[in-house]
């Protein structure tokens, strides 16, 4: 696949819906008979962001069983900004994809200070505070809110112009949910959303985010009433929506997010030589807070001055760190480079053409991931296919350890507990000159059901098997799909778990 | 390679800091950082090209009250803008980076003026600033010009929508540096503040802006031009008057003579007159003290070598003469008893007031002390704060004189001074300035008043505000002094004048007379280069007109160095100045002495004093070389050369040459030989003691004060 993607025009000047009334809904207008999906998916590659790889994979399922692809997220210099790009993401979207970029950006991230008011510039804190007050008086998502009028236009001047069969929401943004919404009103057109997260629960911090009766939650139960399929990460999370809406749980479905099997195809576990001094490694956006990173950096300190494997021992960060201005400049950058002394060092973000090259120069790994229960960072996925030891920095209750339990080259989650990191390090360190080629071997062997490729495939399949079956329907109104049935694959991936 | 000027609100976290700029350097930057910067925690690793670390509080200090309610960001902006290096900085920078959300405003605010540079909020993107600049040659003034000029017709089109609508930015960003300073610029905004049919208001405001920017750019004459023109257009004749008198105060702020200095002080004046028909003596007051002000400033008769007033006095003063307000002001009020006579039975009590400047006294107050017939006191307006408060009160002084009734001031005044006016029989008012205004606020009851004028005072407005008619005796130090002071105030002339006395200053001669070795007869002297009227340029002409003759001869310049900063005559003069200096010095032809105490000792060294003055009361310098046994060599002071009363009638025949060649001549004259050079000296010391040492001069003074009053 190349890099050379297919890109729709935007008009701000987006048709009437009456004008749109007279093209036909579902099924209907499509070209050569293939199906055609508006995928709503803010993050797309190029972004650097860790969804780019779930979206890419989705987009290319849909195109691989035939239909038609249109891309919508925001223009690509949006995500200077944010959390960066990386170009070699493209290579593998599917060149029949359409991408229609929307010229939307972050204002909150703007670091251009001549684009700044002097109000902004006087009072930059109050005015991101009002910045949000603004965004949620349009729709109640701070941050995006005010992203609503475009992303509805944009979604009604493609179906316009080639009638969609489905719209697959990809939140974040929650404010696709409004544009899907307004097709499903205007049009009659089906949709499903891919919450990944989920929004009315914390997956951070466990919990409920909002009720039932705000005006988010209000917003959530009106889409998720009629959508086709809800998508989420894990089973809690699932669990979460099964339990909250009853009435759909037979829709929600857990798309687990997998790893990408060329992120670890090439990797070949070099000697370690503690001499020369084992290299550990962190790869992914380094989001965890300060007291989670000072955690891992005074057991690491300590870790080598215990254990002699690790007396030169480096711990390579790699991957993005903060956003705007903060950018690769924050309090964690600044807590790593206290820790230089003890080999500690950050690296910057890594291009996706390169990840396979960067485990490959590593001897072992550190997740550090946040949250719990509710939390499957997809990272974990591709650090146990590397087939390297892996130290857990995480809650104990994580669905990365679920995710991970009876790996043999894991030290197991101990939370922040020193002693116990402590001896995560060490154990790590040992198994890196221990571990044998078949333990690795086995390893990779069970992350092998969780490659991206295997999950999307079956999730799309499913959703895209529904919505053809509804649009025979005369009516041309799509009923919300029956439960899909699980493959024999993903129930082996489930097994693999126990 | 791209400049980066780092902006910090707070102190920047060390390895955070030590991160930023090893990461701008390696992509090829200049990093200089200004703002809260704590100095030792700076890592020792990184090596900025520039540094201006201010202290860590800078976004909570407060730098005035009125900055209570500043926001962290102005508080930082308000004082790193007070940093030279960081305005040349900012200026010069291609990249300007806020470290922090305090410095986001300082940054705002300097990329307003900085046009050309990207300003960016945070590192990451500072970097990929640098490197998105590499490999494009950097704008040129007359790129940078296009990309920000607006066109002529826009913003006339469109002036009321750009100052209102989007009003600092746009206009910031317009009046931008490289834009003002361009002719382009200027004619721009030439064309936009005389835009028709827009009202006062909106005129006023947009010039008031872009003078600002024209005052960024170092333009102050650009900003005087635009304020004029709007001025011409302005259809209130008292905005009119007030923003021509601001262009006019614009250029003398910047050191320049005024080009429509003219037109501002008639149209501040005929505002004024109108103002004090109407009663409204406050604001009268006001822009007759703004017109003397401008008129009077010393950008146009101190720092330079010519001032229209000695070219034409009258001419000059014409103005103030037709002026209502300024002849009211000028009104004698009389007294209503005349003086007393000095008492027979107890001391004469004698008060002699000064404000600071008791450079003249000393000797004075020194014999009066010790004599018997006068019981003294010493009265220092500046010493006092209430005093001092009611003293240097010009616009309150004005107000009292247009005044029919008593005002606050006048009150406060007549408390003030009344119990000294009380005590003494005679005051004695050094300096015709604030002090003597002051005194002659009141009706002294019967007490005399003597009042001495130096030479400074004739240049200045204070004359135009002291009341002579309550004045008895006006001292003068020199008959030319005396002469422009008359021909200055007509009431001087009059039947109602003060008697008025030519006293030498008060100079302790005696003490100059040291043996000169006989090298002293090559050394020419010069004590007092602080001023350009001293014009050393012209003792260096004189100086190479003798070393072509003979290169034995030397110049010593005794004194401080003059202040360049007070006008751009003075900046030029100096420059030059230094020049010829530096070209002498090398061959060792000049030496600079500087500032001394010990001017006898100094004075022993030189054979030759000279006086290259413009304009002088009495050159004391000149007087006590002359003392001292040097030949005096006198330029006959441009400033009244060719009047009745000159330095040719001050000093002796002889002395006085009239350029440089005469000078020179007069020089090898009397130096030909040891003995005709002693001779000459001895001449010269031998008038000197004779005529100005304080044995001499002090009878005088004795004449003047205690008359023939006798116990």
């Amino acid at each position: 696949m190349s890099t050379a993607i297919k890109k729709a025009e935007y008009t701000p000047a987006m048709p009437t819906s009456r004008e749109l009334s007279s093209s036909s809904a579902t099924g209907r207008g499509r070209r050569d008979g293939r199906p055609h999906l508006i995928y709503l998916a803010i993050g797309f590659p190029p972004a650097a962001k860790s969804c780019a790889y779930r979206m890419r994979e989705t987009a290319n399922q849909f195109r691989r069983i035939g239909w038609d692809v249109t891309v919508v997220t925001i223009a690509s210099t949006s995500w200077e900004r944010d959390s960066g790009v990386d170009y070699s993401l493209l290579e593998q979207v599917d060149p029949g994809i359409t991408v229609l970029e929307l010229p939307l950006a972050r204002e909150d991230l703007e670091t251009d200070i001549r684009m700044f008011s002097e109000e902004r510039a006087l009072r930059p804190a109050k005015w991101v505070t009002d910045l949000r007050k603004r965004e949620k008086r349009v729709f109640p998502e701070p941050v995006f809110g005010g992203w609503r009028d475009t992303i509805e236009e944009a979604v009604l001047g493609l179906h316009r112009q080639h009638p969609a069969d489905l719209l697959l929401a990809s939140c974040v943004p929650y404010v696709n949910l409004a544009a899907a919404w307004r097709l499903w009103e205007t049009h009659r057109v089906p949709y499903a959303v891919d919450f990944r997260d989920g929004w009315s629960i914390d997956v951070v911090n466990g919990g409920v985010a909002f009720t039932e009766e705000s005006e988010p939650g209000v917003w959530e139960r009106r889409i998720l009433d009629e959508c086709q399929a809800l998508w989420v990460v894990n089973d809690p999370i699932a669990e979460h929506y099964q339990d909250r809406y009853p009435h759909i749980a037979e829709r929600v479905h857990v798309v687990r997010n997998g790893y990408d099997a060329d992120s670890v195809t090439t990797v070949q576990p070099r000697r370690p030589d503690p001499e020369a001094g084992l290299v550990f490694g962190y790869l992914g956006t380094v989001n965890y807070n300060a007291r989670q990173l000072g955690a891992v950096i005074t057991a690491w300190r300590k870790a080598r001055e215990l254990e002699p494997l690790m007396r030169n021992a480096r711990l390579e960060i790699r991957g993005h760190i903060g956003a705007g201005a903060a950018r690769e400049a924050n309090g964690l950058t600044e807590l790593i480079s206290t820790a230089a002394a003890d080999g500690v060092s950050f690296g910057g973000p890594v291009l996706k053409a390169e990840v396979a090259e960067t485990y490959a120069n590593w001897d072992a790994l550190v997740l550090i991931l946040i949250g719990g229960r509710y939390v499957t960072s997809g990272k974990v996925y591709e650090y146990m296919a590397t087939g390297l030891p892996i130290v857990s920095v995480h809650e104990i209750d994580h669905d990365a350890s679920r995710v991970l339990d009876g790996h043999p080259l894991w030290t197991g989650a101990c939370g922040l507990d020193e002693e116990g990191l402590i001896d995560s390090f060490r154990s790590a360190a040992r198994m890196t000159i221990e571990a044998t080629e078949a333990e690795r071997a086995g390893v990779r062997a069970h992350a092998a059901p969780f490659t991206r490729e295997t999950l999307m495939r079956q999730a799309v399949e499913q959703l895209a098997e529904g919505i053809v079956r509804g649009g025979a329907d005369s009516t041309g109104v799509v009923s919300p799909p029956p439960r899909p049935r699980m493959t024999d694959e993903s129930r082996q991936a489930g097994e693999v778990r126990a | 390679m791209s400049d980066v000027l780092l902006v910090a609100g707070v102190p920047p976290q060390p390895g955070f800091l030590s991160s930023a700029v090893h990461r701008l350097q390696e992509a090829g930057a200049r990093v200089h950082l200004v703002g809260a910067v704590d100095t030792e925690d700076l890592p020792a690793d990184v090596r900025l090209d520039g540094l201006c670390a201010l202290p860590g509080d800078i976004a909570k200090a407060l730098l005035a009250r009125a900055a209570a309610r500043a926001t962290p960001g102005e508080r930082v902006w308000a004082r790193i803008r007070r940093e030279r290096w960081a305005r040349e900085q900012a200026r010069n920078a291609d990249v300007l980076v806020a470290l922090d959300p305090h410095a986001i405003y300082t940054v705002w605010r300097m990329a307003q003026r900085n046009v050309g540079a990207d300003a960016r909020y945070g590192v990451q993107p500072a970097v990929q600033a640098v490197i998105g600049r590499q490999g494009t040659p950097p704008p040129g003034a007359l790129q940078r010009l296009a990309s920000n000029l607006p066109s002529r017709g826009m913003v006339r089109r469109n002036l009321t929508h750009i100052i209102n609508s989007a009003p600092r930015a746009a206009i910031d960003a317009v009046t931008a540096r490289p834009v003002m300073r361009s002719k382009a610029g200027t004619q721009l905004w030439l064309a936009a503040v005389r835009t028709p049919k827009i009202s006062d208001r909106l005129r006023t405001k947009v010039a008031r802006q872009v003078a600002k920017g024209m005052d960024w750019a170092d333009r102050p004459e650009g900003e005087a031009l635009i304020l004029t023109a709007t001025a011409q257009k302005l259809r209130t004749p008292a905005s009119r008057a007030r923003m021509l008198g601001d262009a006019a105060s614009r250029e003398l702020k910047a050191g320049i003579p005024p080009r429509n200095l003219n037109s501002a002080v008639d149209a501040l004046l005929a505002i004024a007159d109108e103002r004090h028909r109407a009663g409204k003596q406050t604001p009268a007051a006001n822009l007759l003290n703004r017109a003397m002000k401008l008129a009077f400033d010393r950008v146009l008769h101190i720092d330079r070598l010519t001032s229209p007033l000695a070219e034409d006095p009258e001419g000059f003063i014409a103005p103030f003469r037709n002026s209502l307000a300024a002849t009211t002001v000028a009104a004698p009020r009389g007294r209503k008893q005349p003086a007393a006579k000095p008492p027979t039975d107890r001391p004469l009590r004698l008060l002699i007031a000064t404000s600071a400047n008791d450079n003249f006294l000393k000797l004075i107050r020194a014999h009066y002390e010790s004599h018997p017939q006068v019981e003294i006191r010493y009265l220092d307006l500046a010493a006092d704060s209430k005093l001092k408060s009611v003293t240097w009160a010009a616009t309150q002084m004005l107000e009292q004189r247009l005044s029919a009734e008593e005002t606050p001031y006048g009150a406060n005044a007549e408390e003030q001074l009344r119990p000294h006016l009380d005590w003494a029989d005679t005051v004695f008012v050094d300096w015709c300035v604030a002090p003597a205004a002051l005194f002659t606020i009141l009706d002294p009851g019967t007490t005399r008043i003597v009042v001495r004028l130096h030479s400074y005072e004739t240049l200045s407005r204070w004359p135009y505000m002291v009341d002579f008619s309550r004045i008895d005796d006006l001292v003068f130090v020199a008959d030319h002094i005396k002469d422009l002071t008359t021909t200055l105030v007509p009431y001087l002339q009059g039947p109602d004048a003060p008697r008025m006395h030519v006293l030498d200053n008060a100079m302790d001669l005696g003490g100059f007379q040291i043996d000169k070795p006989s090298d002293a007869r090559f050394q020419l002297g010069m004590v007092g280069i602080s001023q350009v009227a001293k014009d050393p340029l012209w003792a260096l002409e004189v100086l190479r007109q003798v070393r072509r003759h003979d290169d034995r001869y030397q110049l010593l310049l005794v004194g401080g160095d003059m202040n360049p900063n007070v006008s751009v005559a003075s900046r030029k003069y100096l420059d030059t100045l230094n020049r010829e200096l530096e070209e002498l010095e090398t061959v060792g032809a000049v030496r600079r002495f500087g500032p001394t105490d010990d001017v006898p000792k100094v004075l022993a060294d030189v054979g030759v004093i000279l006086s290259s003055s413009v304009r002088e009361g009495c050159h004391c310098g000149l007087m006590e070389g002359a003392a001292s046994g040097a030949v005096p060599v006198v330029r006959d002071w441009p400033f009244f050369a060719g009047r009745p009363s000159s330095a040719r009638t001050l000093y002796p025949q002889g002395w006085v040459v009239g350029s440089p060649e005469e000078a020179a001549e007069r020089i090898l004259q009397t130096t030909a030989t040891e003995e005709t050079w002693r001779a000459a000296g001895d001449e010269a010391s031998t008038h000197a003691l004779g005529e100005w040492d304080w044995p001499v001069v002090k009878q005088h003074f004795d004449r003047l004060i205690l008359g023939d009053h006798v116990i």
